[in-house]
């Protein structure tokens, strides 16, 4: 008796799926989904799936672009709204922006919470923005100055270049440096391993035998940096060589060299 | 692919703005042409669309992966607002159709279209349907295009009810079976 009863069901499932169910099929079909049937479950997961195929289907047609604006202010006003996803305060926050636009409707206020929270969040991003470009900026302008420099140097006859050669733990690394007795020099590695955690690239400028610091640098993650040296004043200067050593740097090289200039 | 769409509907429960550009970007594509093809005014369409993916935005807190596809969740969505927005037009219309006697034929709702334009419409008519018997496919796209019920559709077809259930039930099957790759 229940399997010719079930039938009746799965003719139905296929009709409630096309939304062509009407009249008291319809509440009976609804009631036995209610009951939690997972046979008809299924049935309508299935059939929604392959409607959803045929709809891939259709002749294309481009949806008109103010749709897309109109919905993007729309969503960024709603009081739920955030940038981005990260952590489990926001699901907390969604839930009392939710509450509070529930409230809100009710007493009316509800436009005025919308605006209020659009310009909370314009207020953020715009923070956010100018932070951004503050930061950058200052970047930008140490680069400047850095390639300016090396430039300056390069137009003085009396600079140098030299060749530094991987040593040791790097082999591949590669050293430039231009060197100019009066005015210091700027050091461009590549191909050097990022210095690894507690420890720093430190440059050495011989002078005879004797090295003596001339500072610290880091190189990014694709193994390049760089760094102005200054001046060794009254002393001539007879190599370069950069060793890791402890954070903070030492007085005497302590560590292993990773690049050297060739010996002259 | 799929979980794709399920990640950024999560996104979205959590309030992020750029996942709902993006997943409009994904899936306006797809149901666009499903509402113009039903409620076949692009301004209309386009009020459709809109309330759609607004809905979406409200209540993706409710979607649930297990339950279907981000697509099949927009899809289902998208063609039963479309479908509410044709009832509500045909309602309105059919006080001005049963008074001045109009063509019974054409479909409630439908604009007269021009028959070339038809002409182009039932040559692009997606394959899937196509490969159907047409009995079967005439119930489906009175269904799922035109948003009648299994009753209207035996009304207008002149046909039993039972026949009619019969051939959606087989239609919907087949259908499942020519998408699955296995019909």
């Amino acid at each position: 008796m229940s399997q010719p009863s079930h039938d009746t069901f799965d003719a139905m499932a296929a009709s409630y799926a096309l939304g062509a169910l009407d009249g008291d099929e319809l509440a009976e079909f609804e009631r036995h989904l209610r009951e939690g049937c997972p046979r008809c479950a299924a049935t309508l997961r299935e059939s929604e799936e392959t409607l959803a195929a045929l709809a891939r289907s259709m002749p294309p047609a481009i949806p008109p672009p103010q749709v897309r604006e109109a919905l993007l202010r729309r969503v960024a006003a709603s009081p739920r709204a955030r940038p981005s996803s990260r952590t489990s305060w926001i699901r907390w926050g969604v839930g009392t922006a939710a509450a509070a636009v529930a409230v809100a409707a009710f007493t009316g206020a509800y436009v005025a919470t919308r605006y209020e929270a659009r310009l909370g969040q314009m207020a953020r991003e715009t923070f956010a923005i100018r932070q951004r470009l503050e930061k950058n900026e200052a970047a930008l302008r140490e680069q400047l100055a850095f390639y300016s420099g090396a430039v300056d140097l390069l137009r003085d006859p009396a600079t140098r270049v030299v060749t530094l050669r991987g040593a040791g733990p790097a082999p591949d690394a590669i050293g430039r440096l231009l060197w100019n007795e009066a005015s210091g020099g700027h050091l461009f590695v590549a191909k050097l391993p990022p210095a690894p955690a507690g420890k720093t690239y430190e440059l050495w400028t011989i002078v005879g035998t004797t090295p003596r610091p001339a500072g610290l640098f880091t190189v990014d993650a694709s193994g390049r940096g760089s760094h102005r040296v200054a001046t060794a004043p009254g002393a001539a200067v007879t190599g370069f060589a950069v060793s890791l050593e402890p954070e903070g740097g030492v007085q005497a090289p302590t560590g292993p060299i990773v690049l050297a200039s060739s010996a002259r | 692919m799929a979980a794709e769409g399920a990640e950024l509907i999560r996104k979205i429960a959590a309030g992020d703005t750029a996942a709902f550009a993006r997943f409009y970007d994904r899936y306006a594509p797809l149901v666009y042409p499903l509402i113009l093809r039903i409620v076949r005014e692009p301004a209309e369409a386009a009020d459709v669309l809109q309330d759609v993916f607004w809905e979406a935005w409200q209540r993706a807190t409710d979607y649930d992966p297990a339950r279907g596809t981000a697509e099949a969740w927009m899809v289902t969505r998208a063609r039963s607002r479309a479908i509410d927005r044709v009832r509500s037009t045909r309602r309105r219309s059919d006080v001005f159709v049963a008074s001045s006697g109009e063509d019974a034929a054409s479909l409630p709702g439908e604009p007269v279209a021009d028959p070339a334009d038809r002409l182009e419409e039932r040559r692009t008519v997606q394959s899937a349907l196509e490969r159907l018997p047409d009995a079967q496919r005439e119930v489906i796209e009175l269904a799922y295009y035109a948003g009648l019920t299994q009753t209207e559709i035996a009304e207008r077809l002149k046909q039993p009810l039972g026949t009619v259930k019969t051939r959606i039930r087989l239609g919907l099957t087949r259908l499942r079976d020519i998408v699955k790759g296995t019909g």
